[in-house]
């Protein structure tokens, strides 16, 4: 974290010096792309994670559907023409006609059931059957392009949750693979593992033929050196570069990368039981001050984990005042009550999380104690932060806050709500009854009912249960070279569509 | 000599062995692999049925069983993130490695033995403070530091050479020009501490009174018994660099075995992690091996 930083503020300030951007490439249409870290696999039912889904996900596997994030049309169509809910809350999809996977194939719906059954097999662990956790599925082939899907429960967002699903041509291995097959504009042509993965565009895909013709994937760990490669020519769009490399007006763009910073608390244990102290914790943090200082300037105050641009994202929930005099009353108040406020409480926070933790949190640190809580601030590693984040939790632990960060970049609350404050969700630090009954409701819910109940949700945990500390929905950097057109989105973070790179000139 | 070959090869069997059983229990005891392959939101039943997909739900001493069976026979089993034989996925970035190491260490010896020579020949002189300067800032110099100015002044400013990555020769010159300064600035100082002892010895005093020319004093006479010290610190260095050079690996992108070893032990790819240690411990005894019978080569006092 400090090296990359100083790496970080180096390489910047010789760039201050006045070296002019190096000439972009030749005028060609095969462009190279320089990302963090390699994939490990290219494993389309993993495409969700988003080292693999940067490079393949709608490049070389495709869903059924797609979620627009970039005019909000909400879910469109994709391999799928269009889709019904039937009386008995099943759902009919007719697919499209004349689609080729790159093996020459031809896609049908056989392939979509077989693409969901090798989801489910246990050959493998493929991450998107994490989306689909106590459902039933009876899916059924009708004809060759048309596909019915029975879920118990009744799933109002099957359309969206089938965004999440790659599609592979039946027979593909049911263990992991590392070439993928697939319906996409691109196909694999070659991986080197350590060195460079290459997409092809296909002269025989069933949709618009894309400008760029040819991708190469790169990966360097360092921003400073992503950066470089960019300013000297030897890669055209590094997807995330950090703050303090992003100066330059022309390449360099932020976009709001769906990300949320909060602290999760434990509910359960005193005295972070007491409603008063939570909302101590809240009135506590000065945020505004950490916009433009330690967060960068473009960064958005949250006031739930799901960003503004999700469905039933709640306008009139506002950012709690930073009024540290309230917070001691309230803090008094629960002690007056016999609340245990002199505990010490431990914040967990994740080494290298976000850009400047360390500082962040221990800012924080400051504000708490300022206001009377007692604050032992511990950083741990990836693997350990787990174990503090998720359940099952430690017997015997005292009182834990847990500085998260959360993606949703998917447009609805069900992929945060359930796993981050239901009684049973995996992060989730209460057993609230109406919460539990709101996701229930919620989640079956379709079009206004659903946002309606969703801003409900939002509204109760953030006012009356208080059940965290909302921070801040970030942002990333990408440095684009001047001769792609192509402006990050919301979803850059999880997967970059080649489609959508056109050139200037 | 054999016998002092399968000695050290026993012993170092010992090591490996010893190594084996402390990384493969070492490892396990940092946590669930499953909590870091899958994403927080992933279901209790998930992360059961991962760790019983590759064995990991067996009780521990069961899993070591295996594992030894299995090395036996070759087989150091199968990367949990890379879907792939964890010694192929090994023996990839090795390559790398021992390609950088060895043109590395053999740049550094030639160039670090003539001017540590050098210096100690006119104690005191131009060239001795020159050098003593310049190896005194490369054994400092951070590398992390070099490595960012060495792109920013050659890739970016002068466009002369790449940024980072592999694919042709101009590719290598940066990472090794940034690798050899440290291990050059220590060895320089040691060959010329170890020379000034040798050049005012008795035999060298011999030399001249008989009219041997200062070349061959220096590269014959005195060299060849100042080496010992050097060789050892040369072996030492070599070690660190067959480990990995995790720093230049990172920043230069280049796919060698230090930089796969800290993200496999970050990710607890256990298999990785073991065939990784197990190929680095074998070379490095492999190199042990060499500068033992070099030590035997250039001192015949020493037999084995």
């Amino acid at each position: 974290m400090k090296t990359s930083k100083l790496l970080g503020a180096l390489l910047g300030s010789v760039l201050a010096l006045g070296t002019g951007i190096a000439p972009a490439q030749a005028a060609s249409t095969d462009i190279k792309i320089v990302l963090p870290e390699e994939a490990d696999l290219l494993e389309p039912c993993m495409a969700t994670r988003s080292n693999i889904g940067r490079v393949i996900m709608e490049n070389v596997s495709e869903t059924l559907t797609e979620l627009d994030v970039r005019t909000k049309k909400g879910v469109m169509p994709r391999l799928a023409e269009k889709w019904e809910q039937t009386a008995d809350g099943s759902w009919r999809f007719h697919l499209r006609q004349g689609v080729k996977f790159s093996d020459g194939k031809t896609f049908g719906a056989k392939d979509v059931k077989y693409s969901f059954d090798r989801i489910f097999s246990d050959k493998n662990i493929c991450e998107s059957r994490r989306y689909f956790g106590g459902m039933k599925f009876d899916v059924n082939v009708v004809d060759e392009n048309t596909i019915d899907f029975k879920v118990d429960p009744v799933q109002p967002i099957l359309p969206l949750l089938l965004s999440l699903v790659t599609i592979v041509p039946e027979g593909t291995p049911l263990e992991f693979v590392r070439e993928p097959i697939g319906t996409g504009p691109y196909k694999l042509s070659n991986w080197t593992p350590g060195q460079q993965i290459v997409l092809d565009a296909r002269d025989d895909y069933w949709g618009t033929k894309p400008a760029v013709t040819k991708a190469t994937y790169l990966f360097r760990s360092d921003p400073a050196v992503r950066a470089a490669m960019v300013q000297a020519g030897e890669a055209d769009l590094a997807p995330s570069i950090s703050q303090v490399e992003a100066t330059n007006d022309k390449t360099d763009f932020s976009y709001l990368d769906s990300e949320t910073v909060y602290l999760r608390i434990d509910g359960n244990i005193a005295p972070l039981n007491d409603v008063r102290v939570r909302k101590a914790l809240n009135l506590a943090i000065d945020r505004q001050a950490f916009i433009g200082t330690l967060v960068p300037q473009d960064a958005v105050l949250a006031t739930a984990l799901v960003p503004p641009t999700t469905l039933g994202w709640n306008p009139d929930v506002k950012v709690p005042a930073f009024d540290p005099d309230q917070a001691k009353k309230l803090l008094e108040e629960a002690k007056a009550a016999g609340v245990p406020v002199d505990t010490p409480i431990t914040v967990v926070a994740r080494t290298a999380n976000f850009p400047n933790v360390t500082e962040i949190m221990e800012a924080i640190q400051a504000q708490l104690q300022d206001v009377g809580f007692k604050i032992d601030l511990k950083f741990v590693e990836v693997a350990e932060h787990e174990v503090y984040y998720s359940k099952p939790f430690k017997e015997g632990r005292g009182p834990i806050i847990v500085a998260a960060m959360h993606d949703n970049s998917k447009g609805d609350p069900s992929f945060t709500m359930f796993f981050k404050y239901d009684s049973k969700g995996t992060q989730s630090g209460y057993s609230d009854p109406k919460v539990d009954d709101l996701i229930a409701r919620a989640s079956a819910a379709t079009g206004d009912e659903r946002a309606k109940l969703w801003s409900e949700l939002i509204a109760y945990v953030h006012d009356d249960l208080v059940a965290d500390v909302a921070l801040f929905h970030m942002v990333g950097y990408s440095r684009v070279s001047e001769r792609l057109d192509f402006k990050p989105s919301i979803a850059t973070n999880s997967m970059l569509q080649l489609s959508e790179i056109g050139f200037k000139n | 000599m054999l016998s002092f070959i399968r000695k050290r090869a026993f012993a170092s069997l010992i090591s490996l062995i010893g190594l084996l059983v402390m990384v493969f229990f070492l490892s396990r005891l940092t946590g669930d692999p499953a909590s870091l392959f899958l994403p927080v939101e992933a279901s209790a039943e998930m992360k059961a049925e991962f760790r019983a997909l590759h064995g990991l739900d067996q009780p521990l001493l069961v899993q070591f069983g295996q594992y030894v069976g299995n090395v036996l026979t070759g087989d150091l089993g199968e990367s949990l993130r890379k879907a792939r034989p964890a010694l192929d996925v090994v023996l990839e970035a090795f390559t790398w490695t021992l390609w950088l190491a060895v043109i590395t260490m053999t740049l550094v010896t030639v160039c670090a033995i003539v001017v540590g020579s050098l210096a100690a020949f006119r104690t005191g002189g131009f060239f001795d403070r020159f050098s003593s300067m310049v190896s005194l800032i490369g054994a400092s110099v951070p590398d992390f530091w070099l490595a960012i100015v060495a792109i920013v002044v050659f890739a970016i400013q002068l466009s002369w050479l790449p940024t980072s990555g592999t694919g042709s020769l101009a590719h290598w010159i940066l990472p090794i020009c940034v690798l050899f300064v440290r291990p050059f600035g220590i060895i320089v100082q040691v060959v010329r501490g170890s020379m000034i002892t040798a050049l005012s010895s008795a035999y060298v005093k011999t030399a001249r009174a008989k009219g041997v020319k200062s070349g061959p004093i220096i590269f014959v006479h005195a060299l060849r018994n100042a080496m010992l010290p050097v060789i050892t610190v040369i072996g030492d260095q070599a070690a660190s660099l067959l480990n990995g050079a995790v720093v230049i690996e990172t920043i230069f992108g280049f796919p060698g075995v230090g930089k796969l070893m800290i993200d496999s032990i970050l990710q607890r790819d256990f298999n990785v992690v073991l065939a990784a240690i197990l190929v680095t411990a074998f070379a490095i005894f492999l190199m042990n091996l060499v500068i033992d019978l070099a030590y035997a080569l250039l001192d015949p006092r020493i037999r084995y």
